[in-house]
């Protein structure tokens, strides 16, 4: 219990810190966990209620995004967006992949990052838009979209790197009933579920919370994907009433991730084989990778690479999602690997965020006029 | 002018005004509630920001649709398109000393002026219709609805300003 006050004191202070320098806390909060764990000064050592407390901050991250997977929404939107996320996709998924298979990780370990390599920080980017004033853009509104596209292929990754522990057909079999039953029930019991979210007492803030511990567990005690169970629970619970459920759920999502980022640091052990060189070259290839692809975009989507370079500059940033693949699915080589990453892109990417205007304006002067 | 509006997953919505001069306003409604302007002037590449809360920004809206006619008193004037010659007018008033003690029928709000007080706020609570019987007291905010002559009445024989 102490090293969990510990880890939200330690959060709290970073964040009061971090939020005045205008960064971004996800680095800070992982860095702390591995300034004070055991690779640090060993002051706090993960337990089984940091553990049920870290996973709680995982599976509502994960609800939180099926709340506001909307895929409806793509039926309406222009093709860009689409030829803008395969873009995106295929640059970054091929670099990544080829750059931990070079630098000496099995082809498992090298699949696993470059998807943390290809997913971006939904909640880095966009904090970073808002506070950077940049929503007047178009670009945003591409980088937005990018990001919501992002985590229509993270569900996807999620439920290919899950196929390797299971049967893939049984798995589908397993998911498509879920799915089925997780709607159907949305679906047959949507009145009475909109009822009792419209009611003032404390009613909906135990259904919410209760329906996630539950729908976890049994995914466990049935050997679903627990992943996949959260996000379809998420993703049909938002077709009853999608608004009250993310305003109940969000302090659950914000206080337990926290946990889940600092001790993901607890945990990591910069013990491995490889020396953390070859880990500073991948965070290197992560941003360039990421301004390849904005660059790439830009040309094909707004026609031009300047705008490329602000598509590119808001989504550096690796964070939240590529931690969970890690945490998931990663041994600790690629888990080490991971988080130097997200350190170095959210670092370095919220810097090129805030100075893509100077930036852009010199590139202007020495290329192009 | 050109005008478009998109949805922003995660942000809010954004609106998008290009003026006949060719300026560009933005306007971004943030699920946080809070709303950012942008101005962009013609020519210009890096747009000015400014970021209100709710409450600003229906300030602002209401000057914008010209509603305001004074600034010291506020006050909005409202005409109906179906009955185009009937202009009522809403006003706020301070209360002061000269009324601070004696009720609405007392003063003869309405028999004297034609003016009626729909509202008062009181140390930040709203009393809505207010009975004749209501006391006022130092630093109630009323509402007075009424035609402009009637309201110019009720500050110069109530009010006495």
């Amino acid at each position: 219990m102490d090293y969990i006050a510990i880890a939200f004191l330690a959060c709290l202070i970073l964040a009061l810190v971090v939020k005045k320098l205008s960064l971004p806390p996800i680095p800070f909060y992982i860095m702390s966990g591995i300034f004070l764990g055991s690779s640090g000064l060993n002051i706090v050592a993960r337990s089984e209620i940091s553990l049920f407390l870290s996973n709680l901050g995982l599976i509502f991250l994960l609800f939180y995004m099926g709340l506001e997977l909307k895929l409806g929404r793509f039926a309406e939107k222009k093709s860009d967006i689409l030829i803008g996320g395969f873009i995106d996709m295929n640059i970054n998924m091929i670099i990544g992949f080829l750059v931990a298979f070079l630098i000496g990780f099995e082809v498992h370990d090298a699949i696993v990052f470059a998807s943390a390599f290809y997913i971006s920080s939904s909640a880095i980017a966009i904090s970073s838009l808002i506070e950077n004033k940049k929503l007047f853009l178009p670009e945003s509104e591409t980088v937005v979209w990018l990001m919501i596209f992002e985590d229509i292929i993270l569900v996807l990754i999620i439920f290919l790197l899950s196929a390797e522990f299971a049967n893939l057909f049984t798995l589908l079999l397993e998911t498509f009933v879920m799915v089925i039953s997780f709607f159907g029930i949305s679906k047959f019991a949507k009145g009475y579920l909109f009822r009792i979210m419209t009611r003032g007492d404390e009613i909906p803030v135990l259904l919410t919370f209760s329906s996630v511990l539950l729908v976890s567990y049994f995914s466990r005690l049935l050997g679903v994907p627990e992943a996949l169970a959260v996000i379809a629970l998420g993703s049909a619970l938002s077709t009853v009433n999608s608004k009250e459920f993310e305003r109940i759920s969000k302090p659950f999502k914000d206080v337990f991730l926290v946990l889940f980022f600092f001790f993901f640091g607890v945990s990591m052990e910069f013990t491995g084989e490889l020396s953390v060189i070859p880990f500073i070259v991948m965070g290197l290839v992560a941003v360039g990778s990421k301004m390849l692809s904005g660059l790439a975009m830009g040309r094909v989507i707004h026609g031009s690479y300047f705008s490329g370079f602000e598509i590119g500059a808001n989504s550096i940033a690796r964070g939240e999602f590529s931690i969970v693949i890690a945490s998931l699915y990663a041994s600790d080589l690629v888990s080490a690997a991971v988080t130097v990453m997200v350190l170095m892109t959210s670092l370095i990417g919220s810097f090129m965020a805030k100075y893509s205007f100077v930036m852009r304006r010199i590139l202007k002067e020495k290329v192009g006029r | 002018m050109t005008f478009r509006s998109v949805e922003l997953p995660g942000v809010g919505t954004k609106y998008e005004l290009t003026t006949e001069k060719g300026d560009k306003i933005v306007i971004i409604f943030m699920s946080s509630g809070n709303i950012q302007i942008y101005v962009l002037e013609k020519g210009c590449e890096t747009p000015a920001v400014a970021e209100l809360n709710p409450g600003e920004a229906r300030r602002l809206g209401s000057i914008l649709t010209g509603a305001i006619l004074e600034a010291e008193r506020e006050a909005v004037e409202i005409a109906f398109s179906a009955l185009s010659d009937l202009r009522i007018s809403i006003h706020t008033y301070i209360i002061g000393k000269n009324v601070v003690g004696r009720s609405i029928g007392e003063l003869g709000i309405r028999k004297k002026t034609g003016v009626t007080i729909v509202a008062v706020s009181r140390m930040g609570r709203n009393i809505i219709n207010p009975p004749p019987s209501f006391i006022f007291e130092e630093g109630d905010v009323v509402v007075a609805i009424g035609e402009h002559e009637q309201l110019k009445a009720f500050e110069s024989k109530i009010l006495r300003m």
